[in-house]
């Protein structure tokens, strides 16, 4: 039975799982053997900006608002409206700044780069790659990964500024309470230390989100049907193993335990 | 830069045209109660596991952050509250809704894209079919009865793994948790989410139904349909959000 055998998605989980390994370390040989292309990399990274900027800060924007609202409410019961920004930052930045940005990078990248290496692998496009002695996993694959793990970590860090943003408009802009006091807080709560953590979260996300992706893409089968396939478990797995890992790293990096 | 603006009223316009029509021809032709049903279990079943995985894990992390924001203050048993508020008003209504618009929404709009492309929807118009009463109202009926549904198990979900995480893992006391936790629940935040989670749906339904009934034909407009279809209805979700959080707690 080869590596490319029909139907092979089917077979249970851990067959899948040996071939995900075997494919992942093809891909880290090829990184390590610097077979892969710099300039491919740096074209998938805009390509991916592009596509995912608008919709990463349009989204936490709203969300930081919510929390600054909620906040200012939870707070209210001891009465310390001033801890607001600390509330934010510490939700933003630990939390949801990586995972938000995260999860629609998987919605919006992830999917597409499923549905382009999907679409070569049915249009035997893949095999001519490897015709003419362009190794598959170093021009298309790699490049893929290495984007995510490039572009992800950046928009995390551009998601926390605008989710703070976000949160500053309520707790500042409708509530009225200094900015200095806001600031002040804000400073006190974050450091570097969270901010790495952050920016670390992002880049182990976009690694397992463009693993994921090209994985995916780059067995699918079974026609145009098996493309959309491959995109939704793309995205849906992306999505579950974002969250589960978010809670492995968050007990990992904050303690949990004190 | 104006001329984007006009494009994108023109856009919300035929939104809220296409909207009008879907319910307008259902009331006119009836509704197809069979189809309704077959729609609420393609969207409803299918998506609770994940749904269910993705809650769990929501709370675990809920209780965590909690716990570390409520340590500062010295007020790590508050724990509970945190996360049945946090959890109750904000998070399980926008991620179940996000979470049917990622599998059922984009799915929906990859359909009636796919049907737009090999013609199948102007064949049923020609058959004198009304074809929104047809393929989108049933989704939009089957959303607004799973959805509140799966919002609420989602709660469930998350405070019970919450309160696991916050046990063991964090050592608070149980009964602590749990009087707090339901201390600061009102029926208000549970009507509250109900309400949040049927204008997801109405948003959902409509929204992929309108980017898959507008598609362009061929391959790419199928993808770049269903694309388009999810960046807006999420962005759109939050900001409903936001704006129902405003009504309801500002």
């Amino acid at each position: 039975m080869g590596f490319n055998a029909p139907g092979a998605a089917a077979q249970g989980p851990i067959v899948g799982l040996g071939r995900f390994g075997a494919f992942a370390f093809s891909v880290l040989s090829a990184l390590v053997t610097g077979q892969w292309s710099p300039r491919e990399t740096l074209r998938q990274a805009s390509t991916l900006t592009a596509r995912c900027f608008l919709p990463v800060n349009v989204t936490i924007f709203p969300f930081g608002a919510v929390m600054g609202l909620q906040g200012m409410r939870i707070l209210d019961l001891f009465s310390a409206h001033h801890l607001v920004s600390s509330l934010l930052a510490q939700f933003i930045v630990q939390e949801l700044g990586p995972v938000l940005a995260a999860v629609l990078v998987a919605a919006q990248g992830g999917s597409s780069f499923a549905a382009e290496l999907g679409t070569m692998r049915i249009k035997d496009e893949i095999d001519a790659t490897e015709v003419m002695a362009v190794d598959p996993i170093g021009w298309h694959v790699a490049p893929r990964i290495l984007a995510m793990a490039l572009v992800v970590p950046l928009l995390t860090i551009i998601a926390n500024t605008l989710g703070l943003a976000g949160g500053w408009t309520v707790a500042v802009g409708i509530y009225d309470q200094p900015h200095g006091v806001f600031m002040a807080h804000l400073v006190e709560i974050i450091g570097l230390y969270d901010l790495s953590c952050s920016a670390l979260k992002g880049l182990f996300f976009g690694v397992l989100v463009g693993a994921i992706a090209t994985y995916r893409g780059f067995t699918a089968r079974g026609g145009a049907e098996g493309v959309g396939r491959a995109v939704n478990d793309t995205v849906v797995l992306s999505v579950v193993l974002i969250l589960v890992f978010n809670y492995l790293l968050s007990s990992l990096l904050y303690g949990g335990v004190s | 830069m104006i001329e984007a603006f006009t494009v994108f009223l023109q856009r919300v316009g035929a939104y809220g045209l296409f909207f009008v029509d879907c319910v307008r021809s259902s009331w006119r032709h009836g509704v197809r109660w069979d189809r309704v049903l077959e729609q609420a279990e393609r969207l409803g079943v299918r998506a609770f596991p994940v749904l269910a995985i993705m809650a769990i894990f929501v709370g675990t992390n809920l209780a965590i952050q909690g716990f570390g924001a409520f340590r500062s203050l010295g007020a790590q048993h508050l724990v509970g509250m945190f996360v049945a508020l946090a959890g109750v008003r904000e998070v399980c209504p926008l991620l179940a809704g996000t979470m049917v618009a990622a599998k059922g929404g984009t799915e929906m709009t990859a359909q009636l894209a796919v049907m737009r492309t090999k013609e199948q929807i102007d064949a049923l118009e020609v058959m004198a079919v009304d074809p929104r009463a047809e393929l989108v109202t049933p989704s939009l009926l089957a959303i607004l009865i799973v959805l509140p549904a799966l919002t609420i198990i989602g709660i469930a979900l998350s405070i019970f793994s919450a309160l696991i995480v916050a046990v063991v893992q964090l050592h608070v006391d149980v009964g602590q948790f749990v009087a707090f936790c339901f201390d600061y629940i009102e029926v208000r935040d549970l009507v509250a989410a109900l309400v949040k989670s049927l204008a997801f749906g109405a948003i959902i339904a409509t929204v992929s139904g309108y980017f898959g009934f507008f598609s362009e034909r061929g391959p790419a407009g199928v993808g770049r349909a269903t694309n388009r279809a999810v960046v807006v209805m999420c962005i759109v979700c939050v900001c409903i959000n936001f704006i129902l959080s405003a009504v309801f707690y500002g």
